[in-house]
């Protein structure tokens, strides 16, 4: 194992944090949950977020992907300036650029297979025959065509995970975030689950950044980063 | 004016922006039904109380409806009522034999071939025993053949008007349903006789239909009455009326009151307000708890899918998707109430129904009729209890924090 300071490798930055800090008021005392984050994720990266719980992984994620705002610092990311853009495009940006896997899949009980994966895609004016296109291409991707029309309490849970990632990348987005995509599932789905990430940044050139805190699955990334009570450790493990 | 503008303008506009977003929105509309669904047991219950609430409220209606019918439409402008002086009924007021002779040939009244357009009445109230076992009080009316053609809304159904000293009556045929014993051919006791049903009518829903006619003299004698209770006089026009009723009043022979037989039902018609005032206080409280139980079943829902909604808003959906979302599937859960109570009503269309007329203690039977205007009205009603039962736990849902989303469990 290879500790370098804070390199993620050469190539143009997706993500660029700089001095990013996070707060919350219990009243007037103020908690710090991420102080000073400075970070660049080069395009392309397979990035795995470790720390104890509690230590700020997921507010970080939740900053990069756009479902939070910082009280203090700035990011750019996929080549916008998050904190210039108002709720609305915050959301535009979110459809257009990021695809999220959740721990708990988080598909919609209501929703088919197709329906689910499909819903991101509602919101690109995509016309009906190309929705269809793209959500069949997503589900052949995850090896799920033959569970299209199913519900996800018909499902397993690594095929539900399949299903939010093929939600996930429906869209084409550069970047795709997950937050302890594995938490849920068994060991043997969970392998599965790591190599469709593995394929997905590797083949199709996803930047990714995964959230967990089994060493397992951060070995499946590229580089593995440390959070710890709410700082960036400056070492970087390189896994290949 | 402005006050009511303020408060208009904002929920039209409201109102105009969901149908749009119901269009123009991505969210379908099939997410909202089957999230509804899902939930079947809150979803239906509160449907079926909407469904009773919205049921009740278009019975209501047409029964005040109905009640405004028996009494307005009994009417004539150019007719009067000539009464004693603050006796504001008929039933309260008597006019002696001498004074009628005098009155029953005034001037002012208008004259056809047959003489003057007059007719000189009795009313008495007698019990009568309905089908269902109960007793209520039946008008009994005495009049002049003349004043069956005072009333042009008054039309034979079966049989013939009665004749004079006979002691024959004529039934409402809206009453035979409800009275037993009100065929035609059979007979009637009442004043110590029995009395003959020679022929039924129809009054257009007129409070006539809940009155027994026959001869004037016949009843007065009959009930051992010696003063009349009124007179129903038509004049030339209506614009006669002023000076008939000031010549009647400052006439010292006569000294009565004139009674405009339009206003005279419409003071009649107030009978009918405890009735409503009743009806809309039940309607209102049953309305408020229709909409507190769907805005209870709504928030559950929003709480119960608050991680759903945080994922729709990570996936790019807007807050107004997510309030115009929610906003439709709370109107759809009680649209489902509305047609289901509307339907409800119509079981009750044309349902025979008697209500006792406060002022003059006698029986007032009318139809209510369940028409679509009603029902669509029963509907919109539903609509409206869906948009404030619905617009809180939306906006909440709305406002929900996008970290949700993310949150374990
Ligand atoms: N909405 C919030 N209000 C207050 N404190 C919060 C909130 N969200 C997270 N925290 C706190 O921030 C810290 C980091 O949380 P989180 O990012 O979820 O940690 P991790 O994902 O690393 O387990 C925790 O101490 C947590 O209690
Ligand atoms: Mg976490």
């Amino acid at each position: 194992m290879d500790a370098n300071r804070f390199d993620l490798g050469g190539g143009e930055p997706i993500i660029i944090l700089d001095d990013v800090a996070k707060s919350y008021w219990r009243e007037t005392l103020e908690i710090p949950v991420l102080q000073g984050i400075d970070l660049e994720i080069p395009r392309g990266s397979y990035i795995a977020l470790m720390g104890p719980s509690g230590s700020g992984k997921t507010t970080l994620l939740n900053l990069i992907a756009g479902i939070d705002r910082p009280t203090g610092g700035s990011l750019e990311v996929c080549g916008h300036h998050l904190n210039g853009l108002d709720d609305d495009e915050l959301a535009a940006w979110r459809n257009l650029h990021v695809g999220f896997i959740f721990q708990n899949y988080n598909l919609v009980p209501v929703l088919n297979a197709f329906e689910n994966v499909e819903l991101p895609l509602l919101l690109t004016g995509a016309g009906r025959g190309e929705r269809r296109d793209r959500v069949e291409e997503a589900l052949a991707l995850v090896n799920l065509t033959d569970r299209m029309f199913n519900y996800p309490r018909q499902l397993s849970g690594g095929q539900e995970q399949r299903v939010a990632i093929a939600r996930a990348i429906v869209t084409n987005p550069d970047l795709l975030v997950a937050d302890e995509p594995t938490g849920a599932l068994d060991a043997k789905n969970a392998e599965e689950v790591l190599g469709l990430m593995e394929r997905l940044n590797a083949e199709l050139g996803k930047t990714i950044v995964m959230v967990t805190h089994d060493p397992k699955a951060a070995h499946h990334a590229r580089h593995q980063i440390h959070l710890e009570k709410g700082v960036l450790d400056r070492t970087v493990e390189v896994n290949r | 004016m402005i006050l009511g503008l303020l408060i208009v303008l904002p929920v039209v506009a409201y109102l105009a922006w969901l149908v749009w977003a119901l269009v123009a929105y991505p969210i379908p509309l099939g997410y909202n039904l089957r999230s509804l669904w899902q939930r079947k047991v809150s979803s239906l219950s509160t449907a079926a109380a909407i469904a009773l609430v919205v049921g009740i409220f278009v019975v209501v209606l047409s029964l005040a409806q109905g009640l405004s019918i028996a009494f307005v439409s009994s009417g004539r402008a150019d007719q009067a009522l000539v009464l004693r002086p603050n006796a504001r009924f008929e039933l309260n007021s008597s006019i002696e034999r001498d004074r009628m002779r005098i009155l029953k040939v005034h001037p002012l009244i208008k004259r056809d071939a047959e003489g003057f357009m007059a007719s000189a009445e009795v009313v008495v109230v007698k019990l009568f025993p309905m089908a269902d076992g109960t007793d209520t009080n039946v008008t009994v009316r005495g009049l002049e053949r003349r004043g069956i053609g005072l009333r042009p809304q008054v039309r034979l159904v079966q049989g013939r008007w009665f004749r004079p000293g006979l002691s024959e009556v004529v039934v409402p045929r809206k009453m035979q349903g409800r009275f037993p014993g009100m065929d035609l051919g059979r007979h009637l006791r009442m004043g110590g006789r029995d009395w003959l049903i020679v022929g039924t009518f129809d009054a257009g829903g007129a409070s006539y239909e809940s009155e027994v006619w026959s001869d004037v003299n016949d009843i007065m004698q009959a009930f051992r009455r010696e003063s009349y209770s009124a007179l129903l006089v038509r004049l030339e026009s209506p614009e006669r009326l002023e000076g008939f009723a000031k010549a009647v009043e400052e006439d010292k022979r006569l000294k009565l009151e004139v009674v405009q037989e339009t206003a005279y039902f419409k003071e009649l018609t107030k009978a009918g307000d405890p009735i409503k005032v009743l009806g809309n206080l039940i309607t209102l409280i049953l309305t408020g708890a229709a909409i507190f139980a769907a805005m209870n079943t709504m928030y559950a829902a929003v709480a119960g899918r608050t991680k759903e909604i945080g994922t729709l808003r990570a996936l790019g959906f807007r807050q107004r998707e997510i309030l115009a979302s929610f906003q439709w599937e709370s109107i759809f859960l009680c649209l489902t109430g509305g047609l289901l109570g509307s339907g409800l009503a119509l079981f009750a269309n044309g349902i025979q129904t008697g209500t006792t007329s406060f002022d003059t203690f006698a029986d007032v039977s009318f139809a209510f009729t369940i028409t679509p205007g009603l029902m669509a009205q029963g509907v919109a009603f539903s609509l409206v209890m869906g948009l404030l039962g619905g617009f809180l736990p939306a906006w909440r849902a709305s406002r929900i924090p996008l970290t949700e989303a993310m949150k374990g469990g």
